[in-house]
Parts: C-alpha cells; structure tokens; sequence
C-alpha cells in the first residue's frame, strides 16, 4: 500500500504498480478537483455546470473533465494574476486564437522536475551534448510557444548546445559537422520537432559525405501531422534514420502544452507510449464512456497542474490502449491521429 | 464585353471573358439548362450520396421551376440587371449554386466567386454545368455563367477589379466580407444585395405538442430534426433556441419531444468527433460565462438542451451546432418584441395559426424576422430570402406604354 505523503519526485517515475497507482490516482485528482475548484472561479462554475458536489469522493474517471480548445477560450487560472510566472502559449496557426497556460514558480519547477525524472530514465543523469534541430531561441527570448517551451524543458538535460537550424529555418552543416566531429564519439543527444527533425535530415540536405550519428540518442515529439500527409510513419521514420545516419535509439514523446512536464515517452521497442506515475490515460467514446479495446478520444491526467485547472483535459487526438511487451506494468497507448475536421455545413458565418 | 486579365483566378466554368446580358426572368432556355442540371445531378450514384447535392435537382428540377414560375406571375415586362458578382460563404458547398440559380432564373449573367476551400460538390456541379453548356442548344447562354476560385486575402485585388465592371453584386457573409466590399467603387447604378449573418429561432405550442399522439408527435420531430441536423444545425435558417409557449407546467411534454428527437439522432445522425468535443467546449464556455443558465440535460452526445432563467436581448448570440439547444417557457409572445432585431431571420412555428404570427409582427413593431414558416420548411431555399424577392431585387422593370 501507499505510504503516507508519498513524494513522486522521489520514486522512479515508472515504479507505480497500477492497483496502487489507482488509488492514488483517485486520491489525489479528487484534492486537486478540489482544489481548483476552490481556487478558480469560472472552473468552479462550469463544475457546477455538470452538477459536482465538492464533497464527494469520484472514480477518477467520473470526474469532470475539460478540453484543450477551452483554455483558448478562457483563462483559466487557480492563482492570482501577480504570482503568474509566465504564460505558456499553443502554437496555433495564425488566424486560430491560441491557449494560454499560466504558471507560477511552483508549478514550473514541478513540470521541471517530472520531465527531469522522465528523460533521465532513458538516457541517464549525465547531461549529453546536445544537438537542437531548431533555430536558436536565444535570440527570442520571450518567446512562450509550445515549441521554445519544449526546447528550453529539455535543454536541461544537455551541455554544449548547439542549434542546428539558421536563422531562416535551412541546416547549417558546419555546425553538424563541428558537432559531430567534436562530441559524435560518445553518446549525445538530438532534439527536435518530428516533423522538423525529418525534414531537416531527409528534405532540405543533401550532405556531401556520410554522415555517422550511432552515438546519437534521437528524441523528438510534437505530433505526426505534417508527416503522415507524407506517408512517412513512426516506423519508415526509424528505418530511414537508421539506413542513413545509422541512429540506433529514436525515442518519440507526446504531451499536451496543457501538461507539460508530464510527458509521455515511447517504449523504443514497442512504439507505445508510458504513462508515468505524474500521468493516467483514459480512451473515450462518442458518448463519453470509457473503452479498453477500440480506438477512441483522449483523455489525460496529470498530477501536475496547480496554477491552472489542466490536470484533467479531453484531448482531440484518436487513440488506443495498448501493451508493452518489455515489462513495463503500468498504462500504455498508442496515438492514430488528430480527430478530423469535419466539413463544415451550413451558412452561419464566413 | 470585358476580359478579366487578372492574375490568379482559377476558372471553374468559363474564361476570363465575360460580359453584361440581360434577359427576361425564367427565360425558356435557362429554364431547360436547369432542368438538364437537376437530372444530371440524380443519375449520377456518387452525387446522390451528398444530400445537398439531391436537394440542389429538386430545386432545379422542372416540376419545381414550374411552381416557382407560376407563383412569379408578374405583370410587368421585367429584365436582368446584367451582370452579377456573387461573392459566395466559405462553409456552405452548395450556397454559390443557389446564388447562382437567383442571377440565372431572374435573367442577369453571372460571375460567382466560390470559397477558396474545396469541397467536393463544388467540383461536382461545376463539372456538371460544363457538360451541360458545351452543347449546342445552350451555346447563346454559355456566357451568362462564369465561376471563379481566387484565394481569399486577394492579393491581387481581384474583387475590387470585377466590382468595378459589374451592374450589381450578391454578398453572402459576414459583416466583415460585406464591410470589406463596400469600400470597393462599383458603377454608379450598381446595386448590392447582402446575405449577412443570421439568427433563427423556433416557437413551439406545448399544449398543442401534449395533445399529439405517438406518430404525430414523430412527424413533427422528424420536421424539427430535417430544419436542423440536416446542416448541423449551422445554417442561418436552422433555429438555436425553442421557445415553448405554454401557461401550464409541460416538463413532460418538453422531455417527450427532446427524447423523440434524440430517438430520431440515433437513427439517422452521424456526429463527426470534433463535433462532440466542440460541444463539450461550448458547454463549459458556456457553464464558465454564460449567467442565465438554469440547468442542462444531456440526452445524448448528439442532443443537449440548455434552459435558460430568462431572454433577452442579445439573444442572436446564443448559437448552438450540432444538436446543442437553447430552450425557454414563456407564456406571452410579446416579451420578444424587444429581443428581435434585423439579425433574426427565420421562425419555425408549430400550433399557431398565421393570422396570430402576423398579428404578433404587426403589432409590436418586430424589426427582425424575413421568414415565418412551420417546422420542418426552415432549409427551403425560396425565392424570397433575407426578405429580398428575389426577382424583383435582381431584374429590372421595364415600362413601355
């Protein structure tokens, strides 16, 4: 059983067996419901919307929950507006109203510290030098989008950082080259957006000699999009990295910008991604109700949120529960794309 | 004649010559060209799949034609204005066809520009329509029709060319693409129609609806759901609000209609998935910010009903979309008279007569409302709409004595 006051940050973020993590799982999203709902006014209302009673103990999965879209909608925050530390914006397209995550000081080091428990359980304490298939954000500083945030999360777990993208987003191969004559022959990481990272690699270089990057540890997120419209899939993106660049362990993360910190990393052997002991999964159908073997809506929970109500979010990614094979006890799933944008009928607005 | 030499303008049908003609409204040939359209639309198995498309031969089809040529009748000599810019909505495929059919049927010649999203029935009735003009028969009206696609930041300043040339323009949008338009110069006779953004809503006799029995109460859903569903309820015509009207408690009448149309949901609607988490936002939203909200039922991902403590103006702002409803008791109609203004567009009603409907405009000055029809006739384009007539708006009338 759960001792009391268990301190996550303390455990191997993969240790929970899952009838303890359902405990504590019911336990803590029910204070943290709580708490938010104590906290912030119109997260209050909409749980009173769906008629929530304060007192009562809920499944985790009875619990109300929100979408993504509503934080472009409102601001939803369980502080007050001078303990925000920083706002962290989607990167939506332009034209389409992004989110606005805000965080105070503790919620940051939280996210910091259960990415840090994540990605050091598959590439160790060592910081690794690092290659970033990004422009350098440096020269933006106050830059909150998804993608710097990312950037600047994992840039933690490096040294000697170097950006591979110029300013005008084309490769700079005398930084590859430098790097990898400098730091190629022990292992270092790359990171990147996946779509970034694929083109970047496989679409804008056309290098003169061969380039050997078997020390490399590939980690990348950010969704398939933009790929799958180029019928490049999760494995054709693992085969082409190893014939070309001879990249041995390619590790693909999802997460939320709603969640950030607690981040979903890929079994490398299995393609599914892990739920930590910060996050849970729940597959959903049209109705809402909760399913185990087909493919349906997304939902995810995160212990993390504090400054704002995000630890409970109805994605608009398709998924599937699914399995890893390499011992790996707790939840898995597997992500099969973003929810279609129906065709629009009607005349409303234009 | 004018030849549109203009950068980037995609020809769907026609080419870039184009040219003012006038003829006299329901003219035989366009008639015949119509109808050729409508059979054409209904041969084909892959066009009947789009609902739209088998609503769209109905409309053109001859037995219609006839009846909207009879109820036209006029006296006068009348004539097309000449040449039509339509400038059609970006999230109605088949809405720059029936713009179309108003510039065709009243005699004008016509450039209609389609959104710059693609839809497959816009390929399709265009592909059609070229077919169809490429004969013989319809060579002396090939000219009457021009479709163009251009993207819609308009770089190239293409709409202010082509408002420049033409003797009227047809505007469907929202206030910003109207606003946008007219600060174009157009001739100085040239006169602008506008479809603008529009509110709908429903009025409902409950104890008319309680006295219903089993398959009537099923045909007056039925009604309901074709007003709104059949568009995702995204159509300016289709309603957001029910307002039941009744003295009595009638909760049970109310939840035996919303459970028949959820029955009817089950059936026959498919809710795309970015629908249902779409509505979960807007319900949140509107459980966050919206302070009139009494309660809500959920009776399936398909249907939500919102009731409200109490309306007022403002009113056109509460939009639901696929089967998400806003509902009111009120036993006294004229409590509406300062809630609609020129944003309402049509009234679906059930259990009233139309003398009692008219006496209600009429007597207390209702600014809004162009269409007042029963449930089930919300989506039937007419050729009276936005309170234009149509034919008397785009034709010309001629007096010779």
């Amino acid at each position: 059983m759960i001792q009391k006051k268990l301190d996550l940050f303390k455990l191997d973020p993969f240790s929970l067996d899952s009838k303890d993590k359902d405990l504590l799982f019911k336990k803590y999203l029910n204070d943290l419901t709580r708490y938010h709902y104590s906290k912030s006014n119109l997260y209050k209302k909409i749980l009173s919307g769906f008629d929530y009673k304060y007192n009562k103990n809920y499944e985790v999965s009875e619990l109300p929950f929100l979408t993504t879209s509503i934080f472009k909608e409102l601001d939803l925050k369980s502080i007050s507006s001078n303990q925000i530390f920083k706002t962290l914006l989607s990167s939506g397209t332009s034209g389409s109203s992004q989110s606005k995550i805000f965080l105070d000081k503790e919620n940051a080091t939280s996210q910091r510290l259960a990415l840090s428990k994540i990605v050091s359980h598959f590439i160790g304490k060592n910081r690794l030098p690092m290659l970033i298939v990004n422009k350098d954000i440096n020269f933006e500083k106050n830059k909150f989008d998804a993608k710097s945030a990312a950037i600047r999360g994992f840039s933690i777990f490096g040294k000697n950082h170097h950006y591979l993208l110029n300013p005008s987003n084309k490769i700079n191969e005398e930084v590859l080259f430098n790097f990898v004559e400098k730091f190629g022959k022990k292992k270092f990481l790359i990171f990147g957006f996946t779509s970034d990272v694929y083109s970047a690699f496989f679409e804008n270089s056309n290098f003169k000699e061969k380039i050997d990057l078997k020390n490399s540890i590939l980690i990348h997120g950010g969704g398939w999009k933009k790929l799958e419209n180029k019928k490049i899939s999760n494995h054709l993106f693992k085969t082409n990295f190893l014939n070309k660049y001879n990249v041995k362990k390619i590790i693909n993360y999802y997460g939320l910008v709603e969640q950030v910190g607690s981040i979903f990393f890929e079994c490398p052997k299995c393609n599914v991604f892990m739920c930590s002991n910060f996050s849970d999964v729940i597959i959903r159908d049209k109705n809402f109700n909760q399913i185990e073997n087909e493919e349906g809506i997304v939902q995810l929970i995160s212990l993390l949120p504090k400054s704002y109500p995000g630890h409970n979010i109805l994605t608009e990614d398709l998924g599937k529960l699914a399995k890893c094979n390499c011992g790996f006890k707790g939840k898995c799933f597997t992500i099969k794309g973003r929810v279609k944008n129906s065709e629009i009928r009607g005349c409303a607005n234009v | 004649m004018y030849s549109l030499k203009l950068k980037d303008i995609k020809y769907l049908v026609g080419n870039n010559i184009v040219q003012s003609k006038t003829l006299k409204p329901f003219e035989n040939i366009v008639c015949s060209f119509l109808e050729n359209l409508s059979k054409n639309l209904l041969k084909n198995k892959t066009y009947r799949k789009h609902t739209d498309l088998v609503a769209l031969a109905f409309w053109c089809s001859s037995s219609n034609l006839s009846k909207l040529k009879k109820k036209y009748k006029n006296s006068q000599i009348r004539f097309g204005r000449g040449l039509i810019f339509h400038i059609t909505p970006s999230n109605v495929p088949t809405n720059f066809i029936y713009s179309l059919l108003f510039g065709l049927i009243s005699g004008n010649s016509n450039i209609v520009k389609v959104p710059s999203k693609q839809f497959p029935q816009i390929d399709m009735i265009c592909k059609e329509i070229k077919k169809i003009l490429s004969k013989k028969e319809y060579s002396s009206i090939k000219d009457l029709i021009t479709i163009i696609r251009y993207q819609d930041n308009d770089k190239n300043c293409i709409s202010e060319k082509i408002s420049e040339i033409c003797d009227m323009r047809i505007i469907w949008g929202g206030d910003k693409t109207i606003n946008t338009l007219r600060e174009f110069k157009i001739k100085p006779h040239a006169t602008d129609v506008t479809f603008g953004d529009r509110y709908s809503f429903s009025i409902i006799n409950a104890n008319k609806v309680s006295k219903l029995g089993n398959n009537d109460l099923k045909i007056l859903v039925k009604n309901f759901f074709n007003d709104t569903y059949a568009a995702d309820q995204n159509a300016c015509s289709s309603p957001h609000i029910v307002l039941w009207y009744s003295h009595k408690n009638i909760e049970k009448t109310i939840e035996k209609f919303w459970v028949e149309l959820s029955k009817k949901t089950k059936q026959d609607y498919v809710l795309p998935e970015i629908a249902i988490i779409d509505k979960y936002t807007k319900l949140c939203k509107d459980f966050a910010i919206n302070e009139d909200i009494l309660g809500y039922k959920n009776y399936s991902n398909s249907l939500q009903t919102i009731r409200l403590k109490k309306i007022k103006s403002g009113l056109e702002n509460l939009r639901g979309k696929w089967g998400y409803f806003y509902e009111y008791q009120l036993n006294d109609l004229s409590i509406l008279k300062d809630i609609i203004n020129k944003k309402f567009q049509t009234l679906t009603y059930f259990g009233f007569s139309k003398n009692k409907l008219e006496e209600f405009i009429r007597y207390n000055n209702i600014q809004g409302v162009d269409r007042i029809v029963p449930f089930g006739q919300a989506l039937n384009m007419d050729l009276n709409w936005d309170g234009y007539d149509i034919i008397s708006s785009l034709s010309r009338s001629v007096i010779i004595k």
